[in-house]
């Protein structure tokens, strides 16, 4: 009998549609309703309803899921309805998936534009969400949208200081304290506004304003001394803080403020004191813990900050902050084998972080300095003898240094300059030959006839390039004599002025054997001739050598200013090649261009020279004082300038 | 006997001027072992550069009434193309020392072997670094200069090193730069903390330490 009472029933249950639904909810069986709706077919929007109803059923169930589905499969279905919306947003911020409670809002603001509050609730979801750029774009909106709501102002000014953007926050929260000056909270996240947009007096102000409100509300007075602390307002924040422990002498976390403002104070033993109140009252606080150890260690006494840091990272292992510290003290008290072992997490967990690196680096480095982990112990010193007594050294004493020196230095340009080659210095010295030799036979083999002074083309040029070259090399090759033996002038022997005259000195010896070779090779092959006035031709190869000695001190420090002067300087010493009357004698031009020609030092040293080797050549024109007074007058520049600059011409690596 | 007198010595940096010495004056008196503290960027290095005689100051005078060595270990004087007894050569005549003794001991202590007359340039970092410890301690300085002790070659050949040191301690003095506690206690009897351009002087050591703790303490 019953059976075939309940058969129509159940058969109606069977039929799918609104009906079923319904009895089935009201009989509490939910997931039947879930069963009906699955199965019937029904517009859209009424489907949609059913499934909010049902969502709501599950919600009140404490059946979260299943509302949650329940709630998606509706917005998906349909959701313009404003019903639909409003309960979707509902249901989601309360089950915490306010991502969807976000897409909700911002349905039901399409359907109304206007909606202050509805601009207001998407913003929270998408802020709770961490969409930050948009919550900030519905927060501004609701409060365009109504001006007057303080509640308004102050959300928009909250997350504008969460995203860094401080100006658009202290705007809005300006705003906010102008509808409600009296309001503590909003006195102090506007300090804490003008304190991020660098107005530390309007800060403080409001700090100070804000305790003042309500100076017996725990949040308010800890919050306006932590605006203090950071206002950097020690002493104030200590008092308040110190009131409100007087208050309540078990609060933690106005223990740990406290701790923070004397150790700002330079009141570490106080400072101690406090964290340690703090830890009476909350001692599973890792943070606490973690301070302790800082101000410990701050005391030197490494032990115990090594202590403190052991029992934060018992709480909390995963501090990489506390681990940092505790590496930094095993490494003062040295335990390098404990601070590699804690640098090894440390780089494991945060690979990317260059502090860490660093630190972990300076401990391998400490671990090298060690043998076998243990450092050297190199035993009592042993009785020291009387030292020997020092006198500083004498002139004598400082040359003699000095000539070491520009020795050492001779000896090391010889090997180093041409130091690829088999042939080394030998380079030095056949290249001026060779070019002596190709030059003048180029001009013998063009130019008939005798030259204008001796017999031989060859004793001609020789006589011209000799002292050009000792000219041109000496002055070129100091260009370079600083920038390329930076690091020599890091030994504190080596002085600028020695790399610079080592190579000018080279240059002259040298250029001097290349003379001799050349003039004895002319003499075995039966074209030479002696120099008749050895002394004059000594003379005229110093006065030249002193020349070109200034031309390059002055080089040098040009070229320490301006990498590009040697080639600036080539080009002069190119054009000098033609107006020194190597390959001519001055007398062949005419007067006003040799007037013009006697300017140039150079061509008196080669006439200089030239006399001394002719007795018989005479140049009316030749200014031996003229030479003598330019050579002096550059050597003077240029060591002046060598020792004004000495210091700028290098930087040390 | 080195004596600083009114030094003042800054840097052009790319983030501004860096002062290290500001008007200092102290005197590293003959006789005493001093550890040079101060924190990394303090310019320890540039003060042992400044009494070597490496750089000079900005202003004022530094006065050696000794031979002081370069920097301990530097090699940056060494020319590459050379060989390791060519530059030993170098420094030898440089410092007038012997130079047959010089090559003979530079040669023996850093047990280049074969490479020594190789070009530096072939060198490894290492090998460098064992030429210039052995070309430092071959040159019969007063005082010595330390910048921070690293790593130079094996296990044996550092306790060589500190056996040479040992004896060497016995007639002459070394001014060391480390940040290192135990080093300094080692081998130093006094110190000296640089900070923000001034530079301590201080008789014990342990009063330096304590004295640049609290500087540490202060910048965290």
């Amino acid at each position: 009998m019953s059976d075939t009472l309940e058969l129509p029933a159940e058969l109606e249950a069977d039929a799918p549609g609104p009906a079923a639904f319904d009895r089935a909810l009201h009989a509490g069986e939910l997931d039947a309703c879930r069963d009906v709706l699955g199965r019937c077919e029904l517009p859209a929007r009424e489907l949609a309803a059913l499934n909010c109803r049902l969502s709501e059923a599950f919600f009140y169930r404490d059946r979260r899921e299943a509302a949650i589905d329940c709630a998606r499969i509706a917005f998906e279905l349909h959701p313009r309805p404003q019903s639909i919306a409003d309960f979707c947003a509902w249901l989601f911020s309360n089950c915490g998936r306010h991502h969807e409670a976000a897409a909700a809002y911002e349905q039901l603001i399409e359907s109304r534009p206007g909606w202050a509050d509805g601009h207001r609730h998407a913003s929270g979801s998408f802020a709770v969400a961490g969409e930050l750029d948009r919550a900030i774009l519905h927060a501004i909106r609701a409060c365009e949208l109504e001006p007057g709501s303080c509640e308004f102002a102050v959300h928009a000014g909250s997350l504008l200081a969460g995203a860094g953007r401080h100006q658009e926050a202290f705007a809005y929260l300006t705003r906010a304290g102008g509808i409600a000056p009296g309001d503590p909270g909003v006195l102090r996240r506007l300090a804490a506004a003008a304190l991020a947009t660098g107005q530390p007096e309007a800060a403080i102000a409001l700090a100070r304003r804000a305790y003042a409100l309500a100076p017996c509300d725990r949040a308010n007075a800890l919050d306006a001394a932590e605006l203090l602390l950071r206002a950097q307002l020690f002493d104030e924040a200590a008092r308040i803080i110190a009131a409100r422990l007087a208050v309540d002498g078990e609060d933690g976390a106005a223990s740990r403020m406290l701790s923070a403002a004397h150790m700002q104070r330079g009141r570490l033993q106080e400072a101690i004191e406090a964290i340690d109140r703090a830890l009476a009252a909350t001692p599973t606080i890792a943070e606490y813990h973690l301070h302790r150890g800082d101000l410990l260690y701050r005391l030197g006494r490494l032990d115990e900050a090594a202590a403190a840091f052991d029992r934060a990272l018992a709480l909390d292992p995963d501090n990489l902050a506390a681990r940092r510290s505790q590496l930094t003290v095993y490494f003062d008290s040295g335990r390098v084998r404990d601070a590699l072992s804690i640098g090894g997490e440390l780089i494991r967990s945060a690979p990317d972080n260059e502090e860490y690196a660093q630190a972990m680096l300076q401990v391998l480095n400490r671990r090298f300095e060690t043998f076998d982990g243990d450092y050297v112990v190199l035993g009592e010193r042993p009785a020291r003898p009387s030292r020997r007594g020092y006198a500083p050294p004498g002139w004598g004493a400082a040359l003699a240094t000095q000539g070491r020196v520009v020795h050492a230095l001779i000896i090391r340009e010889t090997r180093t300059r041409f130091g690829d080659s088999t042939l080394g210095y030998g380079w030095a010295l056949l290249e001026p030959i060779l070019h002596i030799l190709t030059l003048s036979l180029f001009f013998a083999v063009l130019m008939h006839g005798r030259p204008p002074i001796g017999s031989q083309f060859f004793i001609f040029y020789y006589t011209g390039l000799i002292p050009y070259h000792v000219f041109v090399h000496t002055s070129s090759s100091m260009n370079y004599a600083v920038t390329s033996n930076g690091s020599l002038l890091q030994l504190p022997l080596v002085s600028t002025f020695d790399v610079i005259i080592a190579r000018g000195l080279l240059e002259l010896v040298t250029d001097l054997l290349v003379a001799v070779v050349l003039l004895a090779g002319f003499g075995a092959l039966g074209l030479g001739t002696m120099p008749d006035n050895l002394a004059g031709v000594a003379a005229s190869i110093a006065a030249i050598w002193v020349f070109g000695c200034g031309c390059g001190f002055i080089n040098a420090v040009i070229t320490g200013f301006c990498k590009s002067w040697d080639k600036i300087w080539n080009q002069m010493t190119r054009i000098l090649y033609f107006c020194s009357g190597i390959f001519y004698v001055p007398g062949m031009m005419p007067d006003w261009l040799r007037n013009i020609l006697a300017w140039n030092p150079v061509l008196h040293a080669i006439d200089w020279f030239r006399s001394s080797f002719f007795v018989d050549y005479d140049p009316h024109w030749l200014d031996r004082t003229f030479l003598v007074a330019a050579a002096v007058a550059a050597l003077l520049v240029g060591l002046a300038l060598e020792r004004a600059a000495r210091h700028r011409l290098y930087e040390p690596q | 006997m080195i004596a600083l007198e009114g030094v003042a010595k800054a840097y052009r940096t790319r983030s501004g001027r860096r002062t290290v010495l500001d008007n200092a004056n102290a005197v590293f008196g003959a006789g005493h072992n001093f550890g040079i503290l101060g924190v990394n960027g303090a310019g320890k290095s540039t003060l042992i550069r400044l009494l070597a005689g490496s750089e000079q100051p900005d202003r004022g005078i530094v006065r050696r009434g000794a031979r002081v060595s370069f920097p301990l270990g530097f090699g940056g004087t060494f020319h590459g193309a050379l060989s390791g007894r060519e530059n030993a050569a170098f420094l030898a005549r440089i410092y007038g020392a012997r130079r047959r003794t010089m090559i003979d001991y530079v040669a023996d202590f850093s047990e280049l072997d074969e490479y020594f007359d190789m070009p530096v340039n072939t060198y490894s970092a290492g090998m460098r670094a064992r030429l210039a410890f052995a070309a430092c301690l071959a040159i019969d300085f007063d005082v010595y200069l330390i910048d921070e002790v690293t790593e130079i070659g094996d296990q044996r050949f550092r306790r060589k090193c500190a056996e040479a040191f040992r004896q060497r301690m016995a007639r002459s003095d070394i001014i060391l730069a480390t940040h290192n506690p135990q080093t300094l206690r080692q081998y130093c009897d006094r110190g000296a903390v640089l900070a923000d351009g001034a530079l301590f002087l201080y008789d014990d050591i342990g009063a330096a330490l304590s004295r640049y703790h609290r500087i540490l303490h202060e910048r965290n």
